[in-house]
């Protein structure tokens, strides 16, 4: 917050005189607000915490997503991110990368068949630790509603998911309540499901 | 029908050997393959699109699409028609409400049962919105491929609001499973046409400002006029339907030909149709296309007819509720109807239906069970992909995404 | 006229009369009327004379679809799905459920490939029409491509491979398309399982 040079620095605020109420009248003064900081308040400028609180925190308000769309729930998860209604920007993750090299989040939202099992698996391989996965809608956390042949009974039998967002598909309220969760889980300590994970190069 | 203007199109071979592959024909050892896929931000789903690059003008391209198979036909072999029909609209997502309506006009037709009027009219009302629904992510996420945006957000702004009159109607935003075998499965709510008649001229608003951010904008012009030519033989030979014919001058469109089936044959509609068959003209179709579903949508609302919702044919369609309480057939048929479901006569039926995307329809061959024997869609998208290799002959690769996003293919709809 | 999708048209007798006259008698081995649908099955060696001709002399200019449907076990007694038997929910166990009439036969063989044909340029509006051709194979036999007569079979008959067996002849490009290139099997016949997992502790009483 930039002051202006010529500003007085403690002076409280006031009503300015020229809005003089009419006689009679109660006044109530607007409460004081302090303009600026000094650097003398040590306990209004100074927080105290731990490192890993604060990665934590930085981790859990910046998910970059990985846009992972296969079908019907991508339109739900483009929703969130591109819609002024769910806005996805407030909780830091509008950033959505088209690459798994710089994102964090991979949301798998569509069924998974068989034959897009692979790819799935080389793009989690491709993102960097940490990481993590949400499973938004019924066929990508158990199959959905496609018990058969093609579709891959859940996304976690390939790779590990630390959020499942049930719905067919879920509204997009439901996907940031499954950010949320997923944030609230980052920032209380668990560590993501990658953690399981041997083999990465 | 022959071609309203006459113009002269480039002649267009279909490619041999293989009509949807496209070969390199020079030995350049400098060619570079490339994958586009299946996980791309602009392959409107998981389409795996190899090219052969010449620098950056495509000499070769393949399409490999089953990314997303999912069995669905098989499936519904093994469900009753009512439990089958939450699956079909999961094929064409985006225009979710076309799947639902073709798959029950398949069975009326398969049953031979009559759908009251206002089912009818309450049916080409939800079509329409779900058509808006496709062209607006359309546009949405065809402006993303091409560079811009920022229409990426209006759209979405929009599409929010059509999705509202759904969940209004039937709880779900998408796929709502309201189409029913005979009409559809509740009335509209008291306060639909309040909230659809104050979207109407929102919609038309919002059409104004997509039209004022693209179209005179000199890049977007410069980036699709005569990109991706199209003539109307070689769509007839490779069987395009939809906004991508109606772009190169072909007025064929299902909701008026001969007539229109449902009620678009009291709703008297004209096909949208321009001219240029090139990337320009199938977007303008498309806007043009919200213009009049906007336009439909408002007919709707004005000649909306009273009566019943759904066929009274108890065979086949659950009794009210209240007559539960007072007669035994109607327990006996609900029961029935619940458990084991109706049975449709044996024979072969298509009852195919204009999506957003082309002639949508289903094959449905019944077996006088209470299941279907086999149903097959009539996928528009899968007929779509096989023309992408002959328009992208010789183009930039940037011309190859405004292609594909032109065309509009839906990957649920292709692989099903 | 089709109130239900009028694209249909009358049934096109007139176009199998003038098969006939041109191939002779025996290319039409039965006319079936449906819901005001005509299917006109013909000898598989046929196909690609008849489809040549519906395409130059009656104007039939577009391929609609190729549909293959496999019909093994369509005159049972019963229904057969793969959902699960009466001891427990075992999916890949065949079970049953009634059906209210036996059909009659559909065909002679085991698989049908439909090819939808339809009228769009060559007609004034309000004349529209489409035409269905249905030729009957065998396990073992093979139909010739439709490519050289309607380029826009392609992926259809790919997809028909992939997914029921059946081979065309003259395809250059004969692949699975939907399903994973070393995929065994064909899923859509009906002897074969529909998959999936079978839902936990279904089996336990």
């Amino acid at each position: 917050m930039a002051l202006r040079p010529d500003a007085p620095h403690d002076r409280p605020h006031t009503v300015p005189p020229t809005l003089t109420p009419p006689s009679g009248a109660v006044v109530i003064p607007p409460a004081q607000v302090r303009r600026s900081l000094r650097s003398t308040d040590l306990d209004q400028v100074v927080m105290t915490t731990s490192l890993e609180k604060i990665f934590k925190m930085a981790t859990a308000n910046s998910m970059w997503p990985f846009g992972f769309g296969l079908a019907c729930c991508a339109m739900e998860m483009i929703a969130m991110i591109s819609s002024a209604r769910y806005d996805v920007a407030r909780f830091g993750s509008e950033v959505v990368r088209a690459t798994p090299r710089q994102s964090d989040l991979m949301i798998v939202s569509g069924r998974v068949a068989h034959k897009m099992a692979e790819p799935i698996r080389q793009l989690y391989e491709q993102m960097l630790e940490p990481k993590y996965v949400m499973a938004m809608g019924a066929c990508s956390s158990t199959g959905g509603m496609f018990s058969n042949y093609s579709i891959l009974q859940g996304v976690d039998k390939i790779v590990p998911v630390d959020v499942y967002v049930p719905g067919c598909p879920p509204r997009p309220e439901a996907v940031v309540e499954g950010l949320m969760v997923l944030q609230e889980r980052i920032k209380s300590g668990i560590p993501s499901a990658s953690i399981n994970q041997e083999t990465q190069s | 029908m022959a071609v309203t203007e006459p113009r002269i199109w480039p002649t267009q071979k279909v490619l041999q050997p293989t009509p949807s592959e496209l070969y390199p024909s020079s030995d350049n050892p400098d060619l570079l393959e490339i994958n586009l896929g299946p996980n791309h931000p602009s392959t409107h789903g998981v389409l795996r699109v190899v090219t052969t690059l010449d620098g950056e003008i495509v000499v070769g391209l393949k399409c490999e699409v089953g990314y997303v198979h999912t069995g669905i036909e098989k499936n519904i072999e093994q469900k009753t028609y009512w439990k089958a029909i939450p699956y079909v609209p999961r094929m064409d997502y985006l225009s979710f409400f076309s799947g639902e309506t073709a798959f029950c006009m398949a069975t009326e037709k398969a049953l031979e049962l009559e759908v009251p009027r206002r089912a009818e009219w309450i049916r080409v009302l939800f079509q329409e919105l779900a058509r808006l629904h496709s062209h607006l992510v359309f546009l949405g996420t065809g402006s993303v491929d091409l560079g811009g945006i920022a229409l990426l957000f209006y759209c979405f702004r929009a599409r929010d609001e059509v999705l509202d009159l759904f969940e209004m109607v039937c709880g779900a935003r998408m796929h709502p499973r309201y189409c029913q075998v005979g009409g559809v499965a509740d009335d509209l709510p008291k306060g639909f046409e309040a909230i659809c008649r104050k979207f109407i001229p929102f919609m038309r608003n919002q059409l104004d400002q997509y039209d004022e951010l693209i179209g005179a904008n000199p890049i977007w012009l410069g980036r699709t006029k005569g990109v991706g030519v199209l003539s109307p033989e070689f769509a007839m030979q490779m069987g395009l339907t939809g906004p991508n014919l109606r772009a190169s001058g072909v007025p064929y469109d299902l909701r008026s030909a001969n007539g229109g089936y449902g009620a678009y044959r009291e709703l008297d509609y004209t096909p949208v149709v321009e001219q240029g068959g090139d990337v320009h003209a199938r977007f303008r179709v498309r806007i043009e296309e919200m213009r009049a579903s906007v336009d439909l949508i408002e007919k709707v609302l004005d000649g909306m007819p009273g009566g019943p919702i759904i066929s009274d044919d108890r065979k086949v369609v659950l009794p009210p509720r209240h007559e539960l309480h007072t007669s035994m057939e109607s327990l006996i048929h609900h029961f029935k109807l619940v458990t084991e479901g109706f049975t449709v006569p044996a024979g072969e039926v298509y009852a195919p239906i204009e999506s957003a995307r082309g002639e949508f329809g289903f094959h449905l061959i019944a077996d006088g069970g209470p299941k279907p024997w086999r149903v097959r869609l009539r996928s528009p998208s899968l007929v779509l992909l096989q023309s992408l290799a002959a328009l992208c002959e010789g183009v930039y690769l940037a011309d190859l995404i405004a292609i594909l996003a032109s065309i509009d293919p839906v990957l649920g709809d292709v692989d099903r | 006229m089709q109130v239900n999708s009028p694209t249909w048209g009358e049934p096109d007798n007139g176009a199998g009369d003038r098969l006939g006259d041109e191939f002779g008698a025996g290319v039409i081995i039965r006319r079936v009327e449906h819901r005001g649908e005509l299917t006109l099955d013909i000898p598989v060696d046929r196909l690609l004379d008849v489809c040549g001709f519906l395409r130059d002399h009656e104007g039939y200019d577009l391929l609609s679809d190729v549909t293959a449907v496999d019909y093994l076990g369509y005159q049972g007694e019963v229904a057969g799905y793969w959902g699960g038997g009466s001891d427990g929910r075992d999916i890949n166990h065949y079970s049953h459920s009634g059906k209210a009439a036996v059909p009659e036969a559909a065909g002679p063989k085991r698989f049908a490939v439909s090819t939808t044909l339809c009228k769009v340029m060559t007609v004034t509006d309000g004349n529209h029409r489409r035409l269905r051709i249905r030729v009957w194979l065998d396990d073992n036999e093979s139909i010739s491509t439709l490519i050289s007569v309607y380029p826009s079979a392609d992926f259809h008959e790919r997809e028909a491979f992939d997914l029921m067996g059946i081979t065309f002849e003259g395809h250059p490009n004969l692949r699975r398309i939907l399903m994973p290139d070393d995929w065994g099997g064909h899923p859509q016949r009906k002897d074969y399982p529909i998959g999936g997992e079978p839902v936990q502790f279904s089996d336990e009483v």
